[in-house]
């Protein structure tokens, strides 16, 4: 007779309600640390520094749906993220919104307008593979780039003036801060729910193979443009908050072809295709940058310092810090579960398993 | 606009885009071999004009002679940059890695640079360099004559290298399948190694060309390396005969756009002419198609 | 698989916020003796801020403006410093980035508490920094930050000690508007790069001189992006103007319009930049010793100026960093008198409360710097200057035009031939 407590346990590999229960932990708290960062920590270069941080991390979330899950590396999300920041601008001065919560809510206006630019960007892009597309991706920016100074509306050189913000000086990060981290939650959520869904399991057919997946079946073009608008809608609300923020857009700044090559690099650090890969990446890459430009930015000291300690990184960690630490992490324990297993078998038998 | 407008708008264009091929051949080469997307091929080209600086302002060493030296230097130094940082680099990921480590290595050669020259613009001089011949009407500078000399000199070598030595088939086997180029016992290590020593050496005669023909500081590669890439993939990966002819249309159309047109239009024409190209052939004018996997 | 990772993500988590408090709490502990706003008890050293290109775009004039306020500092330290207090200069550099400029200002008012802030360079990074300012209710003097744009914000806390730079190119204008018929260009061409300090000049430059029936014979705007001149300045060769006025923000942009003229063999009449040829010895090594001469620059300030506290400054810069007057970066004028102007208000009002600050500055009163008066609108803009004009003149920068200012050496005009 097979005893009930034997079934249960059979059914389920050891440890694993002990370790679901450590990724609910793990998540319950990156939330408290993200909810109470800046009443904890109130100077406002931390929260200042803060807010950049999480408006990156949400930003390479984003960017991750695409490029990390099909594959695809977008050099060009800039692009969502300017055109997002300029719809903001432009409806705030147009519609006469005033400085302060409201124009939080013109958000996802922004986040509209950018998801709508990336369907001809998309569609003009991802006729294209690999290298070309990377460089596509680029030239759609500078096209973008370019226009912002030139046309009209656009302001020009001078660009547009973002309303001014009544917030109280000693806590006035923190209404920007907070609304980064919502949309940091629900991108990250955006991202878990792809990730999971048959969508996701198309896009990641692609980054494997694309031409055995359209073979299987998958429409691959409409995915990928999927995804790519997808990805583009919070990069714009991020945009239109980032540039309330600092309080003026100009179009070198508002297309900026750091910000693109940053996206992609905190991406690769972090581990691209993973969840949490991107978060990691943004979060040491943008609050240490800061740091490191305010302290030792003199005589491009910085700049050495900065690049010995990516390179160190990428020997070192390759595939991206969160695959490498989780390929030590699976080593060890590949190791410690043979060690186990074999004082096991010296065990007397019968007392492993399944009698409670 | 005037017909003489429009000629010499060509005409400027051709020769300035002899420029661009120089700074852009290393590029291709490591491009088309490494499968590495060079992001410090902007600051590789500042600081060969760095190091021809050093050389004529320094040590007296005039311009062209003063190459003698940097190609040499340069190509360690690509052999290094191949040896400690791209090999490491996992072959899956390595078109998306290579950004990465590329970034990298530009904002180290930055750093290196404004700690040991300043952040104040310094630019190359010679005689020659203000001096122009006039030919047909119009006046064309000797220093965009010799640098569009010295890319088609470039052009004839490095197509001898690659299609009439052993180590040029070495390099194009390595580039068309690893593993089969293995097998028939090429070593792909250091083949590699050389082919990107090869690139950055190049790079050398690009920065000369460049530091010649403007005024540099350490913080001047940054607006070069979108347009030196997109001249690449629009000529096609690994095809130096591209580079040139992608280099010299971009040129052309930008100059001729922004003497018929207006100045601050002429870089967008360009990047919509491109696009159009790459949606139409998407491996560039002289790429050929199914080289490797798309 | 996942939950490892989440696992790791845990740690790094956790380190990372420890690493964040830990640069939050040691850049506001880094705050030295003199505390808040208003007080000037005690004889601790008082700190002033200021954010700097020190890297990026900007870096070569974030340089300069460094150099001037350390001057600045070191003099006024020299006369007893500001009400008793020695100064104390807290400089944090922003790689030229607007998002930096904002973490920076927050960092030099919000954690650090320095009663005084000092302005970074470029209207594109005044404006964010100034509303930074603006919020806790500091005095924005800068130098450097002279756009429409800044002064058009609504802001009531930025002084710009410098000639607003709309008007920077109407001196010359007027002269060469004044010059007898027969001598007067027949022909002129403006090329400007699209940068808010410079296009703003030439739309009012052009309507003096068209007036004065100079044609205009070709206008172009560039943008900032391009590495290659040639076309455009090519195109002005060909066309042969009299007169060329260049809107330039850097060496670079002149010194490829300056080669490409010795290359086709085409000289103006009279050749203007709005900046570049302001920048001493950088601009002559760039465009080739003998080539300078005859080109001239706005600007509120020269090495040979003949005011007394200015021919002290630039002895002093030669001590230190060695070279002549004329190789003097004009940015280093700039910041010195936004020292100067500070410390102005500060003896006036017998403290550093900034909003008593504000409000002597834009009284009406009439200061003084390195660079001449200072009185400020309701704007913020310094109208009590003129702008100069300076030329090139066998080899150093000369005030030349209004002819009338004392020391004025008359313009060389027409422009002599390329020398270099």
């Amino acid at each position: 007779m097979i005893h009930p407590g034997a079934r249960t346990a059979a059914a389920r590999p050891p440890g694993t309600l002990l370790r679901r229960g450590l990724l609910g932990g793990v998540i319950a708290v990156g939330l408290v640390v993200l909810g109470i960062f800046p009443l904890v920590v109130t100077d406002p270069t931390a929260t200042s520094i803060a807010f950049f941080t999480v408006v990156f991390m949400g930003a390479v979330s984003a960017w991750n749906i695409f490029s990390g899950y099909s594959g695809y590396l977008a050099l060009g999300h800039a692009v969502f993220f300017g055109s997002g920041g300029y719809a903001v601008a432009l409806a705030a001065r147009d519609w006469h919104v005033s400085g302060g919560w409201a124009v939080f809510g013109l958000l996802p206006f922004g986040g509209l307008i950018a998801a709508a630019v990336a369907i001809p960007f998309g569609l003009i892009a991802l006729r294209t593979r690999r290298h070309t597309f990377v460089v596509v991706t680029i030239a759609i920016f500078f096209i973008f780039q370019l226009a912002a100074f030139n046309l009209g509306f656009t302001g020009g050189t001078s660009g547009i003036q973002l309303p001014f913000a009544p917030f109280s000086p000693t806590t006035y990060n923190n209404p920007f801060y907070y609304v980064a981290a919502i949309i940091l939650v629900l991108t990250v959520i955006l991202s878990w729910a792809v990730r999971r869904s048959r969508f996701g399991l198309q896009l990641l057919s692609i980054r494997d193979d694309e031409d055995r997946a359209r073979g299987l079946g998958v429409h691959t073009r409409r995915v990928k443009l999927a995804a790519f608008m997808i990805s583009a809608f919070p990069v714009g609300m991020l945009g239109g908050l980032y540039f309330y923020f600092i309080g003026q857009i100009f179009p070198q700044y508002a297309y900026d072809p750091l910000f693109d090559v940053s996206l992609a690099l905190m991406g690769f650090l972090g581990g691209i295709g993973t969840i949490s890969g991107p978060l990691l990446g943004a979060l040491v890459l943008e609050s240490l940058q800061q740091y490191f430009t305010q302290k030792f930015s003199a005589n491009g000291l910085y700049l050495i310092i900065y690049g010995v300690l990516f390179l160190a990184v990428i020997l070192i960690l390759p595939g991206g810090v969160v695959p490498g630490v989780a390929g030590l992490v699976r080593r060890w324990r590949v190791r410690t579960q043979r060690q186990s297993a074999e004082a096991a078998d010296a065990a007397p038998r019968g007392v492993a398993g399944a009698i409670p | 606009m005037s017909g003489t407008a429009l000629l010499q708008a060509i005409v400027d264009g051709i020769l300035t885009g002899g420029v661009y091929a120089l700074m852009a051949a290393g590029l291709t080469l490591i491009f088309g071999v490494m499968d590495i997307i060079n992001i410090a091929q902007g600051a590789m080209v500042v600081l060969g004009a760095y190091l021809s600086y050093e050389l004529s302002a320094k040590a007296g060493i005039p311009l062209l002679p003063g190459l003698l030296i940097t190609v040499p230097v340069m190509f360690v130094l690509g052999v290094g940059m191949e040896f400690l940082f791209m090999r490491r680099v996992r072959e899956a990921d390595r078109a998306a890695m290579s950004i990465l480590v590329t970034f990298a290595v530009a904002i180290l050669i930055e750093g290196v640079l404004t700690r040991a020259f300043g952040v104040d613009y310094v630019q190359l001089h010679a005689t020659y360099i203000d001096r122009s011949i006039y030919v047909l009407g119009f006046y064309l500078p000797w220093i965009y004559l010799i640098g569009f000399g010295l890319a088609v000199v470039l052009l004839v070598v490095l197509y001898w290298m690659l299609y009439r030595t052993q180590f040029g088939r070495a390099v194009r086997a390595s580039l068309q399948n690893r593993t089969a180029a293995d097998l028939i016992g090429i070593n792909v290590d250091r083949t590699r190694m050389i082919a990107v020593g090869i690139g950055v050496a190049v790079t050398a005669v690009g920065g000369f060309a460049f530091g010649a023909t403007n005024a540099f500081n350490p913080n001047s590669g940054y607006d070069l390396i979108s347009r030196l890439l997109a001249i690449v993939i629009l000529g096609g990966l690994g095809s130096i005969g591209g580079a040139m002819a992608a280099a010299v249309f971009m040129l052309v159309v930008n100059d001729v756009v922004a003497v018929a047109w207006s100045p601050t239009w002429a870089p967008m024409v360009f990047f919509f002419a491109l696009v159009i190209v790459l949606s139409i052939r998407p491996q560039g004018l002289f790429g050929r198609s199914g080289v490797r996997a798309q | 698989m996942k939950q490892l990772r989440l696992l790791a993500r845990a740690c790094a988590v956790v380190v990372a916020v420890a690493v964040l408090a830990a640069c939050g709490s040691s850049s506001g502990g880094s705050s030295n003796g003199g505390g808040g706003g208003s007080s000037s008890g005690g004889s601790g050293p008082i700190t002033i801020g200021a954010s700097l290109s020190l890297s990026g775009d900007f870096s070569a004039d974030g340089q300069a403006f460094q150099r001037g306020y350390e001057l600045w500092v070191h003099d006024q330290n020299a006369k007893g410093g500001l009400l008793g207090h020695q100064i104390k200069l807290d400089v944090l550099s922003d790689a030229s980035s607007p998002a930096q400029v904002v973490s920076n200002y927050q960092n030099l008012i919000g954690s650090s508490h320095d009663p005084i802030v000092f302005g970074p360079f470029s209207t594109l990074l005044t404006l964010p920094a100034a509303r930074v300012a603006a919020r806790y209710g500091y005095a924005f003097v800068e130098g450097a930050g002279g756009g429409p744009a800044v002064f058009g914000s609504g802001l009531h806390n930025v002084f710009d000690v410098s000639v607003p730079v709309k008007d920077n190119l109407v001196t010359f204008a007027r002269w060469v508007a004044s010059l007898p018929a027969s001598q007067r260009p027949k022909t002129a061409a403006y090329a400007t790069v699209n940068d808010p300090f410079t296009q703003p000049q030439i739309p009012v430059a052009q309507s003096i001189l068209e007036a004065a029936g100079v044609r205009t014979v070709l206008s172009k705007v560039f943008p900032a992006e391009v590495t290659d001149y040639t076309p455009i300045a090519t195109q002005v060769s060909s066309a042969k103007p009299d007169l060329f006025i260049l809107g330039s923000v850097d060496v670079p942009t002149v010194s490829a319009f300056v080669h490409t003229f010795i290359q086709q063999h085409y000289n103006p009449k009279a050749f203007i930049a709005t900046a570049g040829p302001d920048q001493g010895a950088t601009f002559v090594k760039a465009v080739g010793n003998g080539n300078e001469n005859g080109i001239f620059v706005p600007n509120g300030w020269f090495g040979g100026f003949k005011k007394a506290d200015s021919q002290k400054m630039v002895q002093e810069y030669i001590a230190k960093y060695g070279g002549t007057p004329s190789d003097v970066n004009a940015d280093v004028a700039e910041a010195y008198s936004v020292g100067q102007v500070l410390a102005q208000a500060v003896q006036a009002t017998h403290s550093f409360d900034n909003s008593k600050i504000i409000a002597y500055l834009h009284s009406g009163v009439t200061l003084n710097s390195v660079q001449g008066p200072v009185k400020f609108d309701s704007l913020g803009e310094n109208t009590a200057q003129q702008t100069l004009t300076f030329q090139w003149q066998n080899g150093n920068l000369v005030q030349s035009i209004p002819t009338s200012v004392a020391g004025a050496s008359p313009p060389q005009y027409p422009k002599p031939p390329w020398g270099g």
